[in-house]
């Protein structure tokens, strides 16, 4: 008798379901996946919705009170959490809304109105509320890498996040290093595990993944620098995936200097 | 016949005899540089060409190599890899034949590395001369590697309407023989080639500024000077100065289990000195932290301790390393770097 195969539910909360839809877009491998894990939650692909899970994959960020209720009560249920995309993991693009306080860009954004979304509030990874066991990166993930935090969370060992960055998976693929085109990359000092995909096609690596745990932002700053950038604009250029706390953390101590 | 000669107008037809024996990989252009490929007839390669991204190494030590296919259930014991395909490397430069010998030596160390082995094997090196620098980030002088040293099975020597063909194995000479359109080096033509190496030989100067036991000297007595303080402040920790060395040999072994959770594969990738947690171990402690500490340990991976366990330099000068690198650290700088401060204190 096979044991019975281990519920998945996803959930969203402050994204585009752009992630989700990495996972909907799997085709095949999709497939194989279900004769090993039964999915019980996923909108995107079924109306049924299951009430009982193991596996929770949470897709985007917390961005009111309500969120983080259900977001504590979801997860209260499950015996695997996992972050699924940017938003999720690091708070991803909706990091943006910190940069100012919540009065400024609720007044930005609805103008002089009574308050529309009393219940808002800053953005937060979720692992600022529930205690994360795996991460899957990325804007949106990278669906090889979905697979593989799948395989560990069935063999119940733990995923390791690449700590390299994305100019080791870049150069094995022998790309033509975009800053000899005269683009500015943050390849350099973004966690790789996408198989560079970005700079695969020609384009530079915008950060999505987040930083490396130690990224050498002085010296990717001397580089940018060298193509004529000042060091706002090159804030400017972290800040779209990497102005969560603990990305800032990682380079505002080095380059504030 | 030790040293031939082959019309440049019959290089097509010598060619697509080599493809008979095997597939033939070659240097490509990629949009402003090249890479070994795939290559299917002559005209696709590029004979004149700066170093490719990555060296041959990738055939000899792939970026990921399957080791063995396992099964858990029900339990078969592991198979390793052992069928590895026949093929033929054409035009490769000698810094990276050079940088094959010393992969030689490594995976020839006891324990040998069958899997290396076995694929070196069935790999038949067609390489190809320098005649000049193919820019100025190479250092081949420096270390010799300008000019062959064995470790091919033909040289090609461009003498203008056609080639040098030197013979150096029993798998080169097969790639030849009975091909009428090969004919004996003659007389005249010996006195042609010799001029194109005076020629050569005029171009090519030492790039550091001194002798290689002076340099050797350096980073004995170089460990903690301030050049690598300067080099870690610049370093941006993209490894990509490891990744292209066609000498860097270190690996990782992983494991990947299919979603059916029985059917799997071990296979081992490169791993680079320059990563962040390549000597972190299971406490968390890191036995190298820091970008200036790492980049001096693969100098003296080049420079100092393969001398030391070798007998062997193992820059092959080929520049790659100065090439990629987006913080403009240079190889050669470095280098003269530590042979002026030593100057500067004699």
């Amino acid at each position: 008798m096979p044991k019975s195969k281990p519920r998945v539910a996803f959930f969203e909360f402050t994204d585009c379901e752009g992630c989700q839809l990495q996972v909907a877009n799997l085709g095949l491998s999709l497939l194989e996946l279900t004769k090993v894990v039964d999915i019980v939650n996923f909108r995107e692909i079924m109306s049924e919705q299951g009430k009982n899970y193991d596996v929770l994959v949470v897709e985007g960020s917390i961005s009111s009170k309500h969120d983080e209720e259900r977001l504590r009560a979801i997860a209260a249920k499950a015996k695997v959490i996992v972050a699924l995309g940017a938003c999720a993991t690091t708070g991803g693009v909706n990091n943006l809304k910190n940069l100012k306080s919540l009065e400024e860009q609720k007044k930005s954004v609805y103008g002089n109105v009574i308050d529309p979304v009393p219940d808002a509030l800053p953005t937060r990874a979720i692992d600022e509320i529930v205690k994360v066991d795996y991460y899957i990166h990325g804007c949106p993930i990278y669906g090889p890498e979905f697979l593989k935090v799948m395989e560990c969370i069935l063999l119940g060992k733990p995923y390791k996040v690449p700590q390299y960055p994305v100019c080791v998976e870049c150069k094995q693929n022998e790309n033509i290093c975009v800053y000899e085109k005269g683009l500015f990359c943050l390849g350099p000092v973004t966690r790789a595990g996408c198989n560079s995909w970005l700079p695969n096609y020609g384009n530079v690596c915008v950060g999505c993944r987040g930083l490396i745990d130690n990224p050498a932002a002085n010296a990717q700053k001397d580089i940018l620098e060298k193509y004529g950038l000042t060091v706002d604009e090159i804030l400017e250029k972290f800040s779209l995936y990497c102005a969560g706390k603990k990305d800032r953390a990682k380079y505002e101590k080095e380059i504030k200097k | 016949m030790k040293h031939g000669i082959i019309l440049k107008s019959d290089m097509d037809q010598w060619f697509d005899s080599l493809k008979k024996r095997g597939k033939v990989y070659g240097p490509k252009k990629k949009e402003s540089a090249f890479v070994f490929g795939l290559v299917h007839a002559f005209k696709e390669m590029s004979l004149s060409y700066i170093p490719t991204i990555l060296p041959p190494k990738k055939y000899y030590l792939p970026p990921k190599e399957s080791l063995f296919k396992f099964k858990i259930k029900p339990y078969e014991a592991a198979k390793a890899t052992t069928a590895f395909e026949e093929f033929i490397l054409f035009g490769v430069h000698t810094c990276d034949i050079a940088g094959i010998q010393c992969m030689d030596v490594i995976f020839n160390e006891n324990p040998a590395d069958p899997n290396y082995l076995s694929r070196k094997e069935k790999i038949t090196i067609i390489g190809i001369e320098c005649l000049d620098y193919c820019d100025s980030y190479a250092t081949c002088a420096s270390v010799g590697t300008h000019i062959h040293k064995g470790g091919y099975d033909i040289m090609l020597t461009d003498l203008g309407t056609a080639y040098l063909v030197h013979i150096n194995s029993e798998k080169g000479e097969h790639l030849i023989k009975g091909k009428k359109y090969i004919r004996e080096l003659d007389l005249e033509t010996r006195k042609k080639w010799d001029k194109i190496i005076e020629e050569k030989n005029k171009k090519f100067k030492n790039e550091f500024k001194a002798e290689l036991p002076e340099v050797s000297k350096v980073f004995e007595e170089g460990f903690f000077s301030p050049v690598w303080e300067d080099v870690g402040k610049r370093c941006v920790g993209c490894t990509n100065c490891t990744a292209v060395c066609p000498t860097c040999y270190c690996f990782d072994v992983i494991d990947d289990v299919s979603l059916n959770l029985s059917d799997g594969e071990r296979s081992r990738v490169w791993s680079y000195c320059q990563m962040d947690d390549f000597a972190r171990v299971a406490t968390g402690e890191d036995f190298r932290p820091g970008r200036g500490p790492r980049q001096r340990h693969r100098y003296f991976r080049k420079f100092k301790y393969s001398v030391l366990k070798y007998n062997k330099y193992f820059c092959t000068g080929c520049g790659r390393c100065t090439r990629t690198c987006m913080a403009k650290i240079s190889l050669k700088e470095t280098v003269n770097g530590l042979l002026d401060e030593k100057r500067g204190k004699g």
